[in-house]
C-alpha cells in the first residue's frame, strides 16, 4: 500500500506497489470484529533484524497478490505487516488509493501493541481524503487511510484490503524498495489459464519466481534495505534509484525487451487514437499561424510556441483521464489542459501542418524510465516529432534517431518556455517511450551540447574607500537557463519579482539594495533572455588595517553541494550547460592590488572550471566560465566531482587585498 | 478534555470564498476590455473588478458573484474556481460561468464542475467543488456566480473576507438573518472610516471600494487576525460585556469543575510535597510531577475505539488525567492547577489564544477563539505564569505561543479578560562557541557547542519527544550545518541536559573541512564563522506593509577561536564595533589577537516580539548593519617560504 510519490508534473500515472481501489465506503469494508489473521500473527512473529535499528520503522511482511480474470484485470490483495520502531515512525500506516474505475472490497487493519494486546480499527480509525492539495489539478483520485488504534512504539500494524484494479492496465509495477527496510516481501500473479506474463527490474538483481501452478507466479525477496538519501548530496531522483520490479500480462507480456516496449508503445497510441484529430478550428488556427513560413522550422516554432503561450496548465485526472488526453478540439476550445493534452494539441496541430508527431510517455525525473525495466511507469508526455530528411536547421538539437532510421525532434510542450529545438535539463538523458504504433520503441532523450544552455554574466563596479559597491549586472541566459527564469517571470507579479531577485542577491551581498531591474524578453524563446539590474551593497568591502579587502566574484554561484563521504550512488549536474562570469571593479582612489586568489584551473572529463584574478591601472578584473558536459556522473568520479566543486567554493569566497599606495 | 462552545448551525468557517447572484452578467466596458494594467495595483497578476456576496439566511442561501481582470500571464490561475463546502449541509448549486476576451468575445463555461472530496470521516465530510473557465489569456475577464443552498433546518451566517488576494476595486456584501435567530452579533476589522449599515429591517450591507491584495511578507502575524473581514454570528448575547460577564462565568465553572482537587488529587499531593516546602518548591515539585505524565499532544491520543477497548473512561476532571496518567495539553495545565490548589497554593487556570494562529479579539465574542490552557500561580505575591501543558518547557516561562496572549481567567464573579506576559531575551539564551585549530593547507578541525535556553531549548527537547534521539541529532546536524560556513562539516557528538528542562541544553559537535582561502600572501578567514552565509531577515526588503512578530526576544552570544598554525600571524581580525538600535536591539562585536589564537565575540540581542510597520526602517536599517558587519574577515599573513640550497 505504499504510494508512489505523488507529483504535480504532470498526468499520465501509473500507480507503482498499492494504488489500489474502491468504490464508495460501504459499511462493511473494514468488517467489524474480526481477529488478527494467522497470517499476521506468523508476521508479527518476526524478530526485528539488527540491521533496521536506525529506521524509523520496519516493514516485516508485505506480499501482493494479483488475480487476474479472463479480461486481464487485476483483482489485487495486499497483506502487509509494519512493526513501529521509533517515535517519528508512527506515520507509516495503511492506505489505498482508489479511482472512479476501481473498487476497494475490503480494508482492515490491526495493531498488536507491544504487550500482545489487540485491536481492530474500526470505522471511526479511517479517514478518507481527495487528492486536492494541488491547486492547478482535478483529480478523482482518493486515499482511505487507516490509523490504527495503540500504534506505539513497539506496536505491529496489520493490514490486509482487496481492490479491484483498473480495467485497462494490464501491468503490476511493484515496489521493491522505500524509505524503510523490508524484511518480506512476495509478489504472486495468478494468471487465467493459457495466459504467460514477462518480469524486468529495475535496479535489483531479478529473482526467479515459483511456479506453484501452471499460471501462477510468485517472487520472494528478503531483507531489502531501506534507500537513504537524506544526507547525499546531488544525488538522483528517489524514483530513479529505488529498486522495482514490473510484471507483464497483458499485449507486453512478449519476449524482449524491445518487444516489450514496443507493445506498450503500441497501447499507448491506441489509447490516444483520435483524440489529436484537428477540428476545423485547429486546422484554420494552423493556417493562420503557418501561412508564409520559409521552412520547416519556422512552422514548428509559431505552432510549438503558440501552444506554450495560450494553452493553461491545468491537470485533469480522471480515471483513465490520468492516461488518456482529452479530445484535441475540447483542448483548443477551452485553452487548458495538462501535458498529455498539450501532447495532443501539438501532435494535432503539427498533424493540420503536415508535419507527423508521436506521444512520447517520460518521467520528469531522470532515471526513473529504465530501458531494462518496461513499463507505463512514468508522470509526465512530450512529444517527438518527425524530421523530414531535408530538414537540417541547426536549432534542431533534441534529435533522436529511431531504429527506423527517423529522426525525432523531441519537444516538451508542457514547459511553456524551453524552445523547439532544446530541450529541459532535467529530461535529458532520461528514457522514453516512442509511441508510434508499430514502429514503438523505447528511446533515450538526449543530452544536449554545452553551448545550449547557460549564462554570460557581466558587470562593471565602482567600490568605495568606505567599501560600498555600486554598479551593474548585465545577464543573457540562453536555453533551460532562460526558461527557469522565464517561469518565474510568469509566476511572480512585479512585487514578488523584485523580493525574489533582492533576496537572490542578498545571498551574495547581504544589505544590497537594488535599484532598478529590467528584463528584456525576445518573443521568440529561441532568443537570450536579458536581465539587467543596478545595486548598491554598502560595506561589501571590509577594511583590514591599512587593507581594504574585496571578493572578486560578485554575483553568482555555481558550487554543487558535496562533501567527503564515500559514495555509491551516481551524482547529479542538473544540466549541461556553459556559463560565463566577467566582473571589473573600479578600484577606490589611491588603492591597487596587493594580493590576489590564484588562478582556478579544473578539467575533468565531465566538466571544466577556469577563473583568474588580474588587475590593470585601477580596475581589478575576474573571469570564469564554467563547463558541464554531462547531466550524470557515476559514483566512482565522485573524486572528480569533490576536487572540481572544492575549487569552485574557494574560488568563490577567494579575496583580493587592496592597498592604499 | 474539551469544553468549547460551537454554534452547531454556524458554518461560516467552511465558507471563506466568493458570493452572489445576479439575473444577469455585467457588460463589461470598453475600459475594462482595453486594460492591460491597474494604475491601482501595479504589477498586479489580477484584479477584481467587483464581487458581491449575499446571505439570506431565511431563503437559506449564500450567493457569490465575481468579475476578475486577468493582467498577467500568473493572473490565469484565478480562471480555477475551487469552492469548499460541508458535504450533506451545503449544495453548491447555480454555478455559471463565463470568460470575455479582450476584443469582446465571449466564451462560455460549459464543462460540468467537479465535486470533489477534500476529507472524509465517519461522520463528517468536506468537499470541493471546483470548475475552470475556459479559454483564459492575459486581458481575460473571468466572471462566474454560484449559490451554496442549505436545508430550511439550519441557518449560517456569513464570513466577508473583504480583503482578498487580489486588488479589489468595488464589492457589495448583503446579508439577511435569520428570523428565527434573536441576537446577532458580528466582529470585524475594516479599513478607517469604512461602515456596516443596518437597515431599519436588521439586514445588513457593506460596500467596499479599492480594497488593497492582502500582503504576504515574512515574519507577519497570523494572517486571519489582520486582514479586512467581517463575522457574523448568532449569540444568546446581547454585547461584549454581557457575552464576557455570562460566558466567562460558564467558563470559570466549567474549568473549576475540572481542576477542583479531588480525593486522589489530594492524596497525590500529600506524596508529592513535604510540609515545610516553600510555595516555589511545592509549585516546582508539582510542575515536575506533571511534566511526567503523558501527554498525549506529543505522543499520541487514543481514539475512541481503543479506549472503549481498553476500558478507558472519558477524562472528565483532573482526577481522571491524574489516575490514568495521562491526557491532552489542556488536561496537563487544569490538572495543575488541581495539585497546586490541593497544596494550598493560589492557582488558577487561564485558556489564551495560540498566538501562532491567531491574536485574541476581544470584540469577536466567541469563546472558541481560545486554544490552549496554561496555569497562573502566586508565588511571593506575584503571579507566575506556567505552561505545564507544554511537556519539556522550563518552570516559569511559557511557550512563545502563549506569551501575549489574550484569554480568560477566573475572577471573584466569574472571569476576566486577560493577557499572559511576553519573554525577555534574558530568558532565551543561545551561545554558540567554536574553538577551531587552522592547518596550514587552510583545513580545519575542532568542537562547535551551543548552550540553549528558552524557547529554542524547549523547541528541541519537544522535537525530541515526537522523535528518537538519533533523529534529533541529525536534525540539530543539519540545523547547525546551515550555521557554519560552506565547505566545513558538522558531525554531531552528544546532547547534555536534553530531557532536564530547567537546564540549559547543550549540544556539542565536531567540524572539520576546508575554511580558509588563500592569496600568494595570506589566508581569509570568516570574522563571524557562524554568520558567513548572512542570513539575516529584514535586510534584502526595505519597506513594509505589515507589523512585524519575531515570536519572542532573543541573544544570540557567540565566541569563536581560531588556533593558527605556526608561520601564521593575525594581520586584522573584525573591529571592536557596537551597534545600537535603542530600546529594541543591539550587536556587540570584539576579537583580539595573540600570536597563536585569535578569539571573537559577538553578542545580538533583541527584545522586541511585535513591531508596527512603520517602525520597519530602523528594524531594516538595524539588520543591514548588521549584515555588514558579519562580513568582516579574520586576515593571516604567511611567514614567506624560506629559501632553500646555498
Amino acid at each position: 500500500m505504499r504510494k508512489w510519490g505523488a507529483t504535480a508534473a504532470c498526468v499520465v500515472t501509473v500507480a507503482i506497489a498499492g494504488a489500489m481501489a474502491a468504490g464508495t465506503a460501504g459499511a462493511s469494508w473494514f468488517n467489524k470484529g474480526q481477529p488478527v489473521p494467522d497470517w499476521g500473527m506468523q508476521a508479527y512473529k518476526t524478530h526485528t533484524p539488527d540491521y533496521v535499528k536506525d529506521a524509523s520503522a520496519v516493514i516485516l511482511f508485505d506480499e501482493y497478490v494479483e488475480t487476474v480474470d479472463a479480461s486481464g484485470r487485476a483483482t489485487e490483495r495486499e497483506r502487509e505487516a509494519i512493526r513501529i520502531l521509533k517515535p517519528q515512525g508512527r506515520g507509516n500506516t495503511c492506505e489505498v488509493s482508489y479511482d472512479e474505475t476501481e473498487k476497494v472490497n475490503y480494508f482492515r487493519a490491526w495493531t498488536i501493541a507491544p504487550d500482545e494486546k489487540t485491536y481492530q480499527a474500526q470505522d471511526t480509525d479511517f479517514t478518507e481524503e481527495g487528492d486536492t492539495n494541488v491547486p492547478i489539478m482535478l483529480s478523482t483520485r482518493k486515499y482511505r487511510i487507516a490509523h490504527p488504534p495503540a500504534a506505539d512504539v513497539g506496536a505491529t500494524i496489520i493490514c490486509e484490503s482487496e481492490e479491484q484494479m483498473e480495467p485497462y492496465l494490464q501491468e503490476k509495477n511493484w515496489q521493491i524498495q522505500i524509505g524503510i527496510p523490508i524484511v518480506f516481501q512476495a509478489l504472486e500473479v495468478d494468471l487465467p489459464p493459457g495466459r504467460t506474463l514477462v518480469d524486468s527490474w529495475h535496479r535489483q538483481d531479478p529473482v526467479k519466481p515459483v511456479q506453484s501452478g501452471p499460471s501462477v507466479w510468485r517472487w520472494e525477496i528478503k531483507d531489502e534495505p531501506a534507500l537513504e538519501l537524506r544526507d547525499i548530496p546531488s544525488a538522483p531522483g528517489r524514483g530513479a534509484l529505488e529498486a522495482r520490479m514490473t510484471v507483464q500480462w497483458g499485449s507486453a507480456a512478449v519476449s524482449g525487451k524491445d518487444k516489450q516496449w514496443q507493445a506498450i508503445g503500441e497501447w499507448v497510441t491506441q489509447l490516444e487514437a483520435g483524440r489529436p484529430d484537428p477540428s476545423p478550428e485547429i486546422t484554420a488556427r494552423v493556417q493562420q499561424l503557418t501561412a508564409g513560413a520559409p521552412d520547416y522550422f519556422t512552422k514548428l516554432q509559431r505552432i510549438t510556441e503558440s501552444i506554450q503561450k495560450d494553452i493553461r496548465y491545468f491537470i485533469v485526472m480522471r480515471g483513465i483521464g490520468g492516461l488518456q488526453a482529452n479530445h484535441a478540439a475540447d483542448i483548443f476550445r477551452n485553452r487548458y489542459g495538462d501535458c498529455k493534452d498539450k501532447a495532443t494539441l501539438l501532435i494535432s496541430m503539427l498533424k493540420a501542418a503536415g508535419i507527423q508527431a508521436v506521444y512520447v510517455p517520460v518521467d520528469d525525473h531522470r532515471g526513473v524510465v529504465d530501458p531494462d525495466n518496461p513499463s507505463l511507469l512514468g508522470n509526465h508526455m512530450i512529444a517527438a516529432i518527425e524530421i523530414p530528411a531535408d530538414a537540417n536547421d541547426p536549432r534542431l538539437q533534441a534529435v533522436v534517431k529511431g531504429n527506423d532510421g527517423k529522426r525525432w525532434l523531441i519537444f516538451d510542450p508542457t514547459n511553456e518556455h524551453t524552445p523547439v529545438g532544446n530541450l529541459p535539463s532535467y529530461e535529458q538523458g532520461s528514457w522514453g517511450i516512442l509511441a508510434a504504433g508499430p514502429a514503438s520503441q523505447v528511446i533515450q532523450l538526449p543530452v544536449l551540447p554545452p553551448a545550449d544552455n547557460g549564462t554570460v554574466q557581466s558587470g562593471a563596479f565602482t567600490l568605495a574607500a568606505d567599501g560600498t559597491l555600486t554598479g551593474d549586472v548585465d545577464a543573457s541566459h540562453s536555453g533551460p537557463d532562460a526558461a527557469d527564469v522565464r517561469l518565474i517571470l510568469k509566476y511572480t507579479d512585479e512585487k514578488e519579482r523584485r523580493e525574489y531577485w533582492e533576496t537572490e542577491i542578498a545571498h551574495d551581498l547581504p544589505g544590497v539594495a537594488l535599484k532598478s531591474f529590467q528584463f528584456v524578453q525576445a518573443p521568440a524563446l529561441d532568443k537570450p533572455l536579458e536581465f539587467k539590474y543596478q545595486f548598491t551593497a554598502g560595506q561589501y568591502a571590509h577594511t583590514a588595517g591599512p587593507l581594504l579587502l574585496v571578493r572578486p566574484r560578485v554575483v553568482g554561484s555555481f558550487a554543487l553541494p558535496f562533501d567527503n563521504k564515500p559514495r555509491t550512488l551516481p551524482i547529479d549536474l542538473g544540466a549541461t550547460g556553459d556559463w560565463k562570469d566577467s566582473y571589473d571593479i573600479a578600484l577606490p582612489a589611491g588603492y591597487v592590488v596587493d594580493d590576489a586568489p590564484d588562478p582556478v584551473d579544473v578539467d575533468v572529463e565531465f566538466a571544466s572550471y577556469h577563473s583568474k584574478v588580474a588587475s590593470k591601472g585601477n580596475m581589478l578584473h575576474y573571469e570564469r566560465e564554467y563547463v558541464v558536459k554531462q547531466v550524470q556522473i557515476p559514483a566512482e568520479k565522485a573524486d572528480q566531482f569533490r576536487k572540481l566543486e572544492g575549487a569552485i567554493l574557494m574560488d568563490e569566497k577567494g579575496t583580493a587585498v587592496l592597498k592604499k599606495q | 478534555m474539551r469544553f468549547r462552545i460551537y454554534v452547531a448551525v454556524s458554518l461560516a468557517g467552511c465558507l471563506a470564498l466568493p458570493l452572489c447572484l445576479r439575473a444577469q452578467f455585467q457588460e463589461p466596458t470598453k475600459e475594462e476590455l482595453q486594460m492591460t494594467s491597474d494604475p491601482k495595483a501595479p504589477g498586479a497578476a489580477a484584479v477584481y473588478l467587483y464581487r458581491e456576496e449575499k446571505t439570506d439566511d431565511n431563503l437559506h442561501y449564500h450567493s457569490y458573484y465575481e468579475r476578475i481582470k486577468v493582467l498577467t500571464e500568473k493572473g490565469k490561475e484565478a480562471a480555477t474556481i475551487r469552492i469548499p463546502y460541508e458535504h450533506g449541509v451545503f449544495h453548491v448549486t447555480d454555478i455559471q460561468g463565463r470568460t470575455i476576451h479582450p476584443d469582446g468575445t465571449v466564451v462560455p463555461l460549459t464543462a460540468k464542475p467537479s465535486d470533489l472530496m477534500d476529507v472524509k470521516t465517519k461522520d463528517q465530510q468536506y468537499n470541493s467543488m471546483v470548475f475552470t473557465l475556459p479559454s483564459v489569456e492575459e486581458g481575460s475577464i473571468l466572471e462566474y456566480r454560484l449559490q451554496i443552498r442549505y436545508d430550511d433546518k439550519w441557518i449560517s451566517s456569513p464570513y466577508w473576507e473583504v480583503q482578498r488576494k487580489y486588488f479589489v476595486h468595488k464589492a457589495h456584501y448583503f446579508f439577511e438573518p435569520s428570523r428565527f435567530a434573536d441576537n446577532l452579533l458580528y466582529a470585524y476589522n475594516l479599513p478607517e472610516g469604512a461602515k456596516l449599515i443596518k437597515d431599519s429591517t436588521g439586514r445588513f450591507s457593506y460596500d467596499a471600494i479599492d480594497v488593497p491584495a492582502v500582503a504576504d511578507e515574512p515574519w507577519m502575524p497570523p494572517l486571519n487576525s489582520i486582514i479586512y473581514r467581517i463575522e457574523f454570528y448568532y449569540e444568546n448575547f446581547h454585547d461584549g460585556q454581557q457575552f464576557w460577564t455570562e460566558e466567562g462565568k460558564n467558563w470559570a465553572k466549567t474549568a473549576e469543575h475540572f481542576s477542583t482537587p479531588g480525593k486522589a488529587i489530594k492524596e497525590a499531593v500529600a506524596g508529592l510535597v513535604a510540609p515545610g516546602d516553600t510555595d516555589e518548591v511545592k509549585a516546582r515539585k508539582l510542575y515536575d510531577a506533571v511534566q511526567k505524565l503523558d501527554n498525549t499532544d506529543f505522543t499520541r491520543e487514543k481514539s475512541a475505539s481503543e479506549r472503549k477497548q481498553e476500558k478507558i473512561k472519558q477524562i472528565k476532571n483532573a482526577e481522571d488525567v491524574w489516575v490514568q496518567k495521562s491526557g491532552s495539553s489542556d488536561d496537563m495545565a487544569l490538572l495543575y492547577v488541581a495539585l497546586a490548589r490541593a497544596a494550598g497554593l493560589d492557582a488558577v487556570p487561564m485558556e489564551v489564544v495560540d498566538r501562532n494562529r491567531a491574536i485574541f479579539d476581544s470584540s469577536f465574542l466567541q469563546l472558541r477563539q481560545l486554544d490552549d490552557y496554561i496555569a497562573v500561580v502566586k508565588i511571593g505575591g506575584k503571579d507566575v505564569f506556567l505552561d505545564p501543558g507544554q511537556k519539556m518547557c522550563t518552570f516559569g516561562i511559557l511557550h512563545w505561543k502563549h506569551t501575549l496572549a489574550g484569554g480568560l481567567r477566573p475572577a471573584p464573579k466569574g472571569a476576566i479578560l486577560a493577557v499572559t506576559p511576553g519573554n525577555t531575551y534574558v530568558q532565551n539564551q543561545v551561545q554558540r562557541v567554536a574553538d577551531l585549530t587552522l592547518a596550514p593547507d587552510g583545513s580545519v578541525t575542532g568542537i562547535l557547542r551551543f548552550v540553549m535556553g528558552g524557547q529554542e531549548a524547549l523547541r528541541w527537547r519537544q522535537t525530541a519527544i515526537r522523535n528518537d534521539d538519533d533523529e534529533v541529532k541529525k536534525r540539530f546536524n543539519e540545523w547547525v550545518r546551515g550555521q557554519v560556513p560552506d565547505g566545513v562539516q558538522v558531525d554531531f557528538d552528544h546532547f547534555l541536559a536534553l530531557g532536564d528542562y530547567n537546564s540549559n541544553l547543550i549540544g556539542n559537535m565536531k567540524v572539520s573541512g576546508n575554511l580558509g582561502t588563500a592569496t600568494g600572501k595570506r589566508v581569509f578567514l570568516p570574522g563571524q564563522f557562524f554568520e558567513s552565509h548572512g542570513k539575516h531577515p529584514f535586510v534584502a526588503e526595505d519597506k513594509r506593509e505589515i507589523a512585524v512578530d519575531v515570536h519572542y526576544p532573543e541573544r544570540l552570544a557567540d565566541d569563536v577561536t581560531y588556533r593558527l598554525p605556526d608561520g601564521f600571524s593575525v594581520e586584522s581580525s573584525p573591529q571592536k564595533a557596537t551597534i545600537p538600535w535603542p530600546s529594541n536591539a543591539q550587536l556587540i562585536v570584539a576579537s583580539k589577537a595573540d600570536k597563536n589564537t585569535v578569539e571573537i565575540g559577538r553578542a545580538l540581542a533583541y527584545n522586541f516580539t511585535l513591531l508596527e510597520a512603520k517602525d520597519y526602517a530602523s528594524l531594516h536599517d538595524f539588520y543591514q548593519k548588521v549584515a555588514a558587519s558579519d562580513q568582516q574577515p579574520v586576515v593571516l599573513l604567511r611567514a614567506p617560504a624560506k629559501a632553500t640550497g646555498n
